[in-house]
């Protein structure tokens, strides 16, 4: 009867013996550790790695993937997934150069954001209003967006001769790449989004518990359809700083960036499931990411096993994050 | 295990008649033994002793949370009584599969379908035990012996539509059809006929007697108590985790039974209150969701705690998310605080008046389990506690303390994700989330489902409190005694409909239950409304 149906719960203990909170703290901070390792290791290798020219290199060669992983962490906290990404990456590159062309830079770049948050919008609409699976929806989208750059460009390249152009994605500071400083930027403003205002407190809300969220009065299709938009113009940017770094853009620029984007949150220890995860956790996802593909330069390994202990780490991140969140509940 | 095993090759000799007669090594079915089991804070069956005879049809009667359902989850072999024995046929019961259970020759039909929705009637009729040949579904062998027991039950169901698009009286008759098919000597049922219509409960208490004539014993639970005194042999009464008493069914009445079910408590009318004032907050007229509730009319007032009392299934749930916007089908006309106003169509639109529900699942309709108690304080109203958009965290902090105080809960406690809360500090979360609001309505449903003595005094010390400071309250509850102890009135319904609207000072535990079964007549069906 009654009493059958909701058991409570053993209540936690209020303190725990740090033995006995291990398998938590690992769950929790066990990432950090796997990035220091690997930072370690790197850096003994060849201690070129932590220079300053390469460390902004690095930077700004991952500045596009890095500022969609911001985007993306939003997504799928809400337990979403937009899988466009890599089309609409192409898409906005294309725009924005074949803007550039005539207009001044900064005309391209918004431009590109704009189709960026469109095509955004109109993920989140289908997803969050018209409520289909969001897999579903931006592999459709993709698809939409791919061929639209394909007739766009009729498969060709797009130059842009125009030094400004370039500004945006290899212009630097004292060394230091604009793009890199934007993504820092987007890290730490889009970090702070959601880790003290109403807008991120909800994103957790509505990931963890939709039905919950609803009925506490939250907008939940709104704030489900605000994390795709955020994402078109989180691609929007990427498109620009990649068109600006190549002077260049096509229809198809880099396709297996889908998989850079997602690696980095999930790696990160943010859920798939939703309502778990942070911006830190993507940062540190990101780092690691970058310093698996920049080290095995740096070691002078055959790029050939790159993809290999790639794999290998990303899939030894998941089971251990996996296998500890079971034994955490268990006990 | 030494049972008799009816499966297999005998079936094939059965075919010309699908449910077979048996052979019984013992005319005692089951013989349960000084059963208990206990759950966290509750004593929930004491020393059950028990016996079903091969062939009989045994009624087993009681109030919601009288131990029913514990009991035939266990003799189901779904959980293991803490002590006591089980025999079925001779035989001890084991605890670890219910495929064994099903070996041991029980079926059981539960109150929630278990129906597949996306999967055919015959898929559903079959699960489990789909009848094969060397791995490949023999599905000749489905549809024949389908087709059979749906003629022998008098059923006229396609087998090759969804179980979703049936209606939930068929679906329920494909359930009983699944529990037929596995042809066990034990069927338990538990509130059969709830979802059926006259027509089928016909169909049903007919197929009951040729089970019981072809010597399938049968446990039989109903709230519908004309119905157990017709079909059993005997009938057994539950009261807080004890069976009662067990007699043949022509030794009891209606009144018998429900004062074998409430006994001798007297509900303490002492403690009565009222302070209800006269001022209105709310009045709902003509109230209806199609197809769940209709002709709904009450008034709520200021200060009040109005109880609902009704069996489970009567539309107490749907009464309440009517009220607090979660159910865009609702019609009605509402007056709050004397204005007329459109019924609240979105959930967001009754918090806005000051209307909010507490839901009765928690896990999943009033927490977001993975976050920290705080964060579920603060989530319906977050902009209380944010300066613009950025959160104030100590002002978040400070707020959360005060809540915790208020409610009973240990502020140390409000940084541990609400996943590893016990049921009563999920419920404080829940009506803290609310009270951090300020709300003039507060609905409650099942608040204190499966939470223990103390916190529910805790809870309810709060929700008065509230209710004295002005607020008013509409409490469902299956537990009959604590609408009455905290109603100032009590709304009893039943199968959608007003029965009536009692005045606190005049509502007893047994006056509801007459009122509910109906033993008092139907005179006060309308719904007077005071």
């Amino acid at each position: 009867m009654s009493e059958v149906n909701a058991l409570p719960a053993p209540p936690a203990p209020l303190t725990a013996s740090w033995r006995a909170q291990l398998p938590t703290l690992i769950r929790i901070y066990g990432i950090i550790l796997t990035l220091v390792l690997l930072l370690a290791v790197v850096t003994i290798g060849n201690p070129a790695f932590i220079s300053p020219q390469n460390v902004f290199n690095m930077a700004s060669q991952w500045a596009p993937a890095g500022i969609m992983a911001v985007g993306m962490t939003f997504v799928i906290l809400t337990g979403g997934f937009d899988l466009s990404v890599a089309s609409a990456y192409s898409l906005c590159a294309v725009v924005a150069a074949y803007v550039g062309q005539t207009h001044a830079p900064a005309v391209a770049f918004i431009a590109a954001i704009a189709v960026g948050l469109l095509f955004g919008l109109f993920n989140g609409i289908l997803v969050a209003v018209v409520r289909i699976n969001p897999f579903i929806t931006t592999v459709g989208s993709g698809f939409i967006i791919n061929g639209v750059a394909l007739v766009m460009t009729q498969n060709a390249a797009f130059l842009v001769d125009n030094e400004s152009f370039g500004v945006l994605g290899a212009g630097r500071w004292h060394g230091m790449p604009y793009s890199g400083m934007l993504l820092m930027l987007f890290l730490l403003v889009f970090g702070f989004v959601l880790a003290r205002t109403i807008y991120g407190e909800a994103i957790y809300a509505v990931g963890g518990n939709y039905e919950a969220s609803r009925l506490s009065g939250i907008r939940v299709r709104a704030v489900v359809a605000s994390t795709y938009v955020l994402m078109g113009g989180c691609v929007g940017l990427a498109g620009s700083i990649a068109a600006s770094q190549l002077s260049s853009a096509q229809a198809n620029l880099d396709p297996g960036i889908i998989f850079d984007v997602l690696t980095i949150v999930v790696v990160g220890g943010t859920s798939l499931s939703g309502g778990s995860g942070a911006m830190w956790r993507t940062a540190v996802g990101l780092v690691i990411i970058a310093t698996i593909s920049n080290g095995f330069v740096l070691l002078d390994i055959s790029p050939y096993y790159q993809s290999i202990i790639k794999g290998s780490i990303i899939v030894a991140a998941l089971a251990l994050d996996t296998g500890l969140t079971r034994l955490v509940r268990v006990k | 295990m030494v049972i008799e095993q009816v499966n297999g090759n005998e079936l094939a000799a059965r075919r010309t008649a699908p449910v077979g007669k048996r052979d019984f090594d013992s005319t005692v079915a089951i013989r349960v033994r000084n059963v208990s089991k206990s759950f966290p804070g509750v004593q929930a069956l004491r020393g059950i002793n028990f016996e079903l005879l091969s062939g009989e049809v045994h009624g087993l009667v009681g109030a919601n949370g009288a131990g029913k359902s514990t009991f035939i989850r266990m003799l189901s072999g779904a959980s293991q009584p803490d002590t006591g024995e089980i025999e079925i046929q001779g035989s001890p019961l084991l605890f670890d599969d219910p495929r064994l259970q099903c070996d041991a020759g029980i079926a059981a039909i539960y109150q929630e379908l278990t129906i597949i929705p996306e999967m055919s009637v015959l898929s559903n009729a079959f699960l489990g035990q789909v009848p094969s040949r060397f791995g490949i579904t023999d599905r000749k062998r489905m549809l024949r012996r389908f087709g059979e027991l749906s003629q022998w039950m008098g059923l006229n169901i396609p087998p090759d539509v969804n179980a979703g698009t049936l209606s939930v009286a068929n679906q329920q008759m494909v359930e009983i059809l699944r529990a037929v098919q596995t042809d066990q000597n034990v069927l338990i049922m538990d509130e059969p006929t709830a979802p059926l219509g006259p027509y089928e409960r016909d169909r049903l208490y007919k197929l009951i007697g040729r089970l019981k004539e072809s010597g399938v014993a049968i446990i039989f639970i109903s709230h519908d108590l004309d119905e157990v005194l017709n079909l059993s042999d005997r009938v057994s009464v539950m009261r807080e985790g004890l069976l009662l008493e067990t007699r043949a069914a022509a030794k009891w009445t209606k009144d018998t039974l429900v004062q074998a079910m409430l006994g001798d408590v007297q509900i303490v009318p002492g403690k009565k209150r009222n302070h209800a004032t006269d001022e209105e907050l709310l009045r709902v007229s003509n109230l209806a969701l199609p197809g769940r509730l209709s002709g709904l009319s009450f008034g709520l007032h200021r200060g009040e705690i109005l109880g609902v009392a009704g069996l489970v299934g009567a539309g107490r749930t749907e009464l309440l998310r009517c009220i607090a916007g979660a159910e865009p089908a609702a019609q009605g006309s509402m007056r709050l605080a004397g204005a007329e106003c459109a019924w609240p169509q979105t959930v967001r639109d009754a918090i806005k008046r000051g209307i909010v529900l507490a839901p009765e699942d928690r896990k999943h309709q009033g927490l977001v389990l993975s976050r920290s108690s705080l964060s579920n304080l603060m989530l319906a109203d977050l902009h209380a506690v944010a300066a613009g958009a950025v959160i104030d965290r100590g002002k978040t902090r400070a707020q959360g303390e005060a809540l915790a105080r208020q409610l009973g809960f240990n502020s140390k406690r409000l940084d541990t994700e609400a996943l590893n809360l016990s049921g009563g500090n999920q419920q404080k979360l829940v009506l803290g989330k609310w009270l951090n609001r300020k709300p003039r309505i507060l609905l409650l449903d099942e608040p204190t489902r499966g939470i223990d003595l103390g916190a529910k005094q805790e809870i309810f010390q709060a929700i008065r409190r509230l209710s004295d400071d002005g607020m008013g309250v509409i409490l469902v509850s299956s537990d009959l005694e604590e609408v009455i102890e905290h109603a100032d009135r009590v709304l009893v319904m039943a199968r959608g409909r007003q029965i009536d609207l009692l005045d606190g000072r005049g509502a007893t535990v047994e006056r509801i239950l007459n009122l509910i079964f109906a033993v008092e007549g139907r005179a006060n069906e309308s719904g007077a409304d005071r």
